[in-house]
């Protein structure tokens, strides 16, 4: 459609709003209520224009203008809300005309009679909409002398978020941001007009993706409350990264200062997050700089670990491994370690001569499908979805993006200036098509809400569970039990997926666990027709399957050289917290640890070498549809901290080798050889990785043990083996939870918040009560950690033994 | 202008011959809102006639004939909107009736209800067999207590009498060969009652759609219109109350006979209120078209003392000055569109000399302040937070000359600018008082107090 912007002609699709007409013709106009991915709801009044459009008489030819012989423009006798309207062909929009510089000029000042205009002292100062604006286009005096407003201006919306209610300006981005969004309508509007808050109900805000709201504040009232007061805007270094707390790819924003993370904030990818991250993502960055951070090599004399540098350090572990035959090395790196970091490990491994090299978490089933993986764009617009698992707390994202299927939007094409700034397609409250979500887990979990169809079925019956799933597909009727749900509804869930245009089954860590219960669902998958989308465990699950950070032969593998290895090098994993492991660990000839904490591994070692973290690397993941994205470190001060790459120069300058993968530049040589990727020149919302080739090693399944017990190991959006050092999380959500049927918790006489110690597959675990009616009765949750993946295993709860007794709330 | 008073009065349409009283025949009769009192008079003979005679379409064919306007405030044509409704796609369509009269000097809506309920029921129904709603949503006015206990009792009455529920005007079939009738099913139509949530902004057609989901009373955006989306995102038609009972007589006695009263935009009756100083204030039925003085002196009895505007349409509505030429006009949509104000409900307010015309805008302005949802930046801002303050400080005697500009251009800035018309309700009064009682203002700002008595009401 021909729309004409201050003399500027576009051609622009039909039900483009006029704002984003505005903003591709290069010109402005200001606006606070619409917001990119959200309802435009015409609220702020702020981007007005003078609109007009030529218009068809009876015989549906163009009314002429009598002098210019053109079609005459007729404008709307009012200002329009460019947000909200949508360009019609031939349309006129003006924004530069008197008029409209007096509406904006008057709608500025109407919003700041009753701000505060406490700019000095706002966490917003210097990123504000609203400062910025009424910069732009207000006055800049107030001919308001009378008092103002006066509200709450520290109310703690919730352990993690601050709100300034004198400095709202009701925009109500908010408010729609979580009906829209997550889809948890935590907080509303109270009272009218002059006197109108936002505020929750008691509960405060039951979300896991609250943070977002304070990105999307367009002035200081939502506040970050782990980052409030702890620097101004433009004093933060803003890193454009991604996140490495799941397997999503999320883009986030590390803001930092004086070489601390004061906060993250999301990023924008418009195939991924979009602009939205989860609770754990955001707030979970405080453990970076807690009191016990490792920051200087340690060598072990006699007896105690002391401080020293890393060639020092160095020269030990390459002298000690002398020592050691090569092949009884083992080496294991954590999952969220980067490509790079993976060749340098692979590097290291050829260079020592052994085949004990893995990657933990590594579940038994693999992480890359063979054959089509769906991709988060195909989740967003699929016709029917079959999750297995708990995804709001395994890969928080995917959680976002099925309710964007929910929706039934298909997502925006892009303009220059981004996502469109008012979609019109968006509306407030739109009906969300539950019939075709089906989640199926061994307890209750979140996404059930949002689901038309919800199945229980017993713990570790996935591989069950798929098979009865098959069973139907192909026309024979399945033992009822295996599916935990009625069969008309397993019936439904199968047809709508072999119906779908688009059909995807999102497989969770419970079904990845298992070999078998992987295949029965791959099996599936290609019986219907769908595609499946497997979460990885961590960040880089998938990039390291891909580059064959893997055992030469399954008894090599992580759990083996835990006991076959005489020798270990470990990075950022902590096997030590089960006691017959720490055991059999003091006994190693040589125990190398990189870590950035000083672990119960690390205390048992005879080096240990500081890992820097996610926020702290340069380097490059593959998310869970296989897409390679930038990693980029934050000028954050992590001491004498390395990561893979640095740790395998150090030990090349020490064994006078020049190792590949000892930077990331020469990692990604040996990238661009063996993978045939450029990562250098990785676009900037990153690139789809190769399909999986036969890679120099051969990926190998990790021994599987029948899974059994009356323990759940489930995932957590907030890492749990971080959370005790992330005060502000560990104060929202209460500790990691020991979750009990209520008449569980009852027989062992626990309350909620009881903090007690209990076994766990052998590992002593600290937790905090939490009685629930979502686990059934006969079972018991344990948060996953790296060391501890998901899964069923056993749980002594005869040996439970209560530490501290939680007050009694009347 | 105590002449004026003195002046015969100028009868147009007093005498009209097609005119009788029609919508409130039984307004004030004692009994009249039983069911029993209603069919005595012919009640339901209008909603038999189109259900049982009528096709859906032929009834708003009627409607659109009719000229009929919606009597809610924006004189939408009637007929006009029904037919914007979508084409029957099995989805459940509502018929919603605006019974939240809240616009200060309207009042004509409550007795129709308190006193006529059926024939708002019976009004519904033939609105909602016309555009085929099987649903009808009364929303009725919160303090409205007796009108919501007469509309509870009469619904149950109706509903007993099989006059809503399944199969209204189902009938047997009757009669043998060529004669035969065959069997109707009825038309299957209830109504839901509701009780308002107490607020101004409950009346606008899409807030209130929303407060009757169980949501906030904020205006939604239009489009989609209710014909696409309204109640539950479902496909509604709303009118005013007196809308469904003017229908009531327009399927009785046909489109023609209604519109050849009245005037060439607006055809057939209307109820007028009249208050302020007047003999004998209250509702007025009388065809459109008819003048003030008709209302104010022949019906009304007169001023009960000398008087220098009135307001022609409800408080929204901008004054007009007392005077011949006013008082002759006639009030109807076009006119008073011409003369810069606005039919409205047809809500005349009369204001006395003796009223401090900065006093009165200042109550009217405290009404919309109060009233504003607080959804938008210039309602919020300027109608519910800053413009109530300037009349505090003027009427505290603190004003000065540059407040009164200040105020006009504030009052500029919220014309057209607001999401809904809420905040050109309160701005459109304000900007004629000072159009034709600067005076008033001047004088308040000059002398630090007001020409003429005031009212105190701010506490709170
Ligand atoms: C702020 C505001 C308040 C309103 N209040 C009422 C009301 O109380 N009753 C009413 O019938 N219409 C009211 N209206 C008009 C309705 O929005 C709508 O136009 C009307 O109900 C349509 O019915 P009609 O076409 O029969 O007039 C109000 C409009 C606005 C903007
Ligand atoms: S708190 Fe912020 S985001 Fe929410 S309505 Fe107020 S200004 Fe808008
Ligand atoms: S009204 Fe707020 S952006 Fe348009």
């Amino acid at each position: 459609m021909k729309v004409v912007v201050d003399g500027v002609t576009l051609d622009l699709p039909p039900g483009t709003s006029a704002i984003d007409a505005v903003f591709a013709a290069g010109s402005d106009v200001p606006y606070f209520c619409s917001q990119p991915y959200m309802s435009p709801i015409g609220a702020c009044r702020m981007c007005l224009a003078k609109v007009g459009a030529p218009r068809k008489d009876r015989d549906g030819s163009w009314i002429l203008d009598e002098e210019t012989g053109e079609p005459k423009i007729f404008w709307f006798p009012n200002l329009m809300a460019t947000c909200t309207t949508a360009v019609m062909d031939g349309m006129v929009v003006d924004t530069r005309s008197e008029p409209v510089k007096a509406a904006q000029n008057g709608m500025v000042e109407f919003t700041l009679i009753n701000h505060p205009l406490d700019c000095p002292v706002c966490d917003k100062g210097g990123a504000c909409e609203l400062q910025d604006r009424a910069y732009e286009y207000g006055e800049g005096v107030s001919r308001f002398v009378f008092d103002k407003r006066h509200q709450e201006k520290h109310h703690a919306l919730s352990d993690l978020i601050t709100l300034d209610r004198e400095r709202c300006i009701h925009c109500k981005r908010c408010v729609r941001y979580f009906e829209e969004v997550p889809g948890d309508e935590v907080l509303d509007f109270i009272e009218r007009g002059g006197h109108t808050y936002i505020g929750t109900l008691e509960e405060g805000l039951p979300s896991n993706f609250t943070g977002n709201i304070t990105d999307i504040c367009p002035v200081g009232a939502l506040l970050d409350a782990t980052s409030r007061f702890r620097g101004r805007n433009w004093e933060y270094h803003h890193t454009e990264t991604t996140s490495l707390d799941d397997a999503s790819g999320s883009a986030i924003v590390v803001d930092g200062r004086t070489g601390r993370i004061e906060r993250i904030k999301a990023g924008h990818h418009p195939e991924i997050n979009k602009t939205w991250i989860d609770d754990g993502t955001r707030f979970g960055h405080e453990y970076a700089d807690a009191p016990d951070r490792v920051r200087r090599p340690l060598v072990r004399h006699d007896g105690r670990l002391v401080e020293t540098d890393w060639a020092d350090a160095m020269d030990y572990v390459a002298a000690r491994l002398t020592e050691v035959n090569g092949r009884d090395v083992g080496i294991a790196i954590r999952a969220d370690a980067t490509l790079e970091e993976g060749v340098a490990a692979r590097a290291l491994a050829d260079h020592i001569g052994t085949g004990q090299l893995d990657h933990a978490p590594r579940p038994a089933g693999g992480v890359i499908a063979a054959g089509g993986q769906a991709r988060l764009e195909e989740l967003a617009v699929a016709g029917a979805i079959l999750v297995v698992g708990d995804v709001t707390e395994e890969v928080p994202i995917v959680d976002l993006r099925i309710k964007d299927a929910l929706r039934g939007v298909t997502p925006p094409s892009l303009f220059d200036h981004g996502a469109p700034i008012a979609d019109l397609r968006l509306k407030e409250r739109a009906p969300r098509h539950a019939e075709i979500l089906t989640v199926a887990a061994p307890l209750r979990v979140d996404l059930m809400r949002h689901a038309g169809r919800a199945a229980q079925y017993p713990a570790g019956g996935e591989r069950a569970f798929f098979h009865a799933l098959t069973a139907l597909a192909e026309g024979e009727t399945p033992a009822d039990g295996d599916l935990g749900m009625p069969l008309e509804a397993a019936t439904a869930a199968v047809d709508g997926l072999r119906k779908a245009e688009t059909a995807v089954v999102v497989l969770g860590g419970w079904v990845l666990a298992s070999l078998q219960a992987t295949e029965a669902a791959l099996h599936f998958c290609r019986a219907v027709g769908a595609k499946p989308m497997l979460l990885g465990p961590m960040a880089n699950s998938y990039g390291l399957e891909l580059v064959g950070v893997a055992p030469s032969h399954a008894r090599y593998a992580y759990g083996g050289m835990l006991t076959g290895a005489k020798a270990l090098i470990l990075s950022q994993l902590d096997p030590a917290i089960d006691p017959a492991v720490a055991e059999r660990l003091d006994k190693l000839e040589l125990l190398v640890v990189h870590a950035s904490f000083l672990t119960a591994t690390a205390k048992l070692a005879d080096v240990v070498l500081p890992a820097a973290i996610g926020y702290e690397k340069d380097g490059t993941v593959v998310n869970l549809e296989g897409r390679m994205l930038p990693v980029r470190a934050a000028p954050v001060d992590a001491g004498e901290s390395r990561d893979l790459t640095g740790f395998v120069k150090a030990f090349g300058e020490a064994a006078g080798q020049r190792l590949e993968g000892r930077s990331v530049k020469s990692a990604r040589r040996w990238l661009k050889k063996g993978l045939g990727v450029d990562l250098d020149a990785l676009p900037e919302h990153g690139g789809w990785a190769p399909a999986k080739r036969g890679p120099a090693r051969v990926a190998v399944a990790v021994h599987e043990a029948p899974a059994h017990g009356g323990a759940l190991r489930v995932p957590t959006m907030v890492r749990a083996e971080v959370l005790d050092r992330n005060p502000h999380l560990r104060a929202a959500t209460g500790g990691l939870a020991l979750g009990l049927h209520p008449d569980d918790a009852a027989a062992l006489k626990l309350r909620s918040g009881d903090e007690v110690t209990v076994p766990v597959a052998g590992v002593p675990r600290r937790l905090v009560v939490r009685p629930s009616e979502a686990v059934p009765a006969g079972l018991a949750t344990v948060p996953a950690t790296p060391d501890e993946p998901v899964g069923l295993v056993p749980i002594d709860l005869k040996q439970i033994a209560l530490e501290r007794r939680a007050l009694e709330v009347a | 202008m105590s002449t004026v008073a003195d002046k015969p009065a100028a009868i147009t349409s007093r005498f009209d011959p097609r005119y009788e009283i029609t919508l409130y025949r039984h307004v004030g009769v004692d009994g009249a809102h039983t069911l029993e009192h209603y069919r005595a008079r012919g009640g339901y003979r209008a909603a038999e006639k189109a259900l049982t005679e009528m096709t859906p379409t032929q009834v708003i064919d009627e409607v659109k004939a009719s000229g009929l306007r919606g009597r809610g405030g924006a004189g939408f044509p009637a007929g006009l909107k029904w037919s914007f409704m979508p084409p029957i796609d099995g989805r459940q369509r509502f018929i919603v009736c605006n019974a939240d009269e809240s616009e200060p000097g309207s009042f004509k809506d409550r007795y129709l209800m308190e006193d006529d309920p059926h024939q708002l029921i019976e009004g519904m129904l033939i609105a909602g067999w016309a555009i085929q709603a099987t649903i009808g949503v009364l929303y009725v006015r919160g303090e409205y207590y007796v009108a919501y206990e007469r509309m509870r009792d009469a619904i149950a009455e109706a509903r007993a009498a099989g006059l809503l529920g399944r199969g209204v005007f189902a009938t047997e079939p009757d009669g043998e060969g060529d004669e035969a009738t065959p069997a109707s099913p009825g038309f299957d139509f209830d109504i839901i009652l509701h009780r308002g949530a107490g607020a101004y902004i409950c009346g606008e057609e899409t807030a209130l759609m929303n407060s009757f989901e169980g949501l906030r009373a904020n205006p939604r955006l239009k489009p989609p219109f209710p014909a696409q989306a309204g109640v539950y995102g479902l496909p509604t038609t709303i009118n005013n109350v007196e809308s469904f009972c003017s229908v009531v007589h327009i399927v009785e006695r046909g489109g023609a006979w209604y519109a050849s009263m009245g005037t060439d935009d607006s055809k057939g009756t209307k109820l007028y209120q009249l208050s302020g100083p007047v003999a004998r204030p209250g509702v007025y039925e009388m065809p459109m078209g008819a003048t003030f003085r008709e209302l104010i002196y022949d019906l009304g009895g007169g001023p009960t003392e000398p008087a220098k505007a009135l307001i022609p349409g409800g408080s929204s509505t901008p004054l007009l000055p007392w005077s011949d030429e006013t008082l002759d006009l006639p009030m109807d949509y076009g006119t008073m569109a011409r003369v810069g104000s606005m039919l409205g409900t047809g809500g005349v307010i009369v204001i006395p000399e003796s009223q401090c015309m900065v006093d009165a805008m200042a109550n009217v302005v405290r009404f919309y302040a109060h009233e504003s949802c607080g959804k938008c930046t210039p309602c919020r801002e300027g109608v519910a937070t800053w413009l109530p303050k300037m009349y505090q400080k003027l009427l505290a005697g603190l004003g000065t000359r540059d407040d009164l500009t200040l105020m006009e251009e504030m009052v500029r800035n919220l014309r057209g600018t607001a999401f809904c018309p809420l905040a050109d309700a309160c701005a459109m009064p304000v900007a004629a008082s000072f159009q034709h009682f600067r005076n008033e203002y001047e004088h308040l700002v000059d002398h630090g107090a007001p020409k003429y008595p005031t009212v105190s009401r701010w506490a709170e």
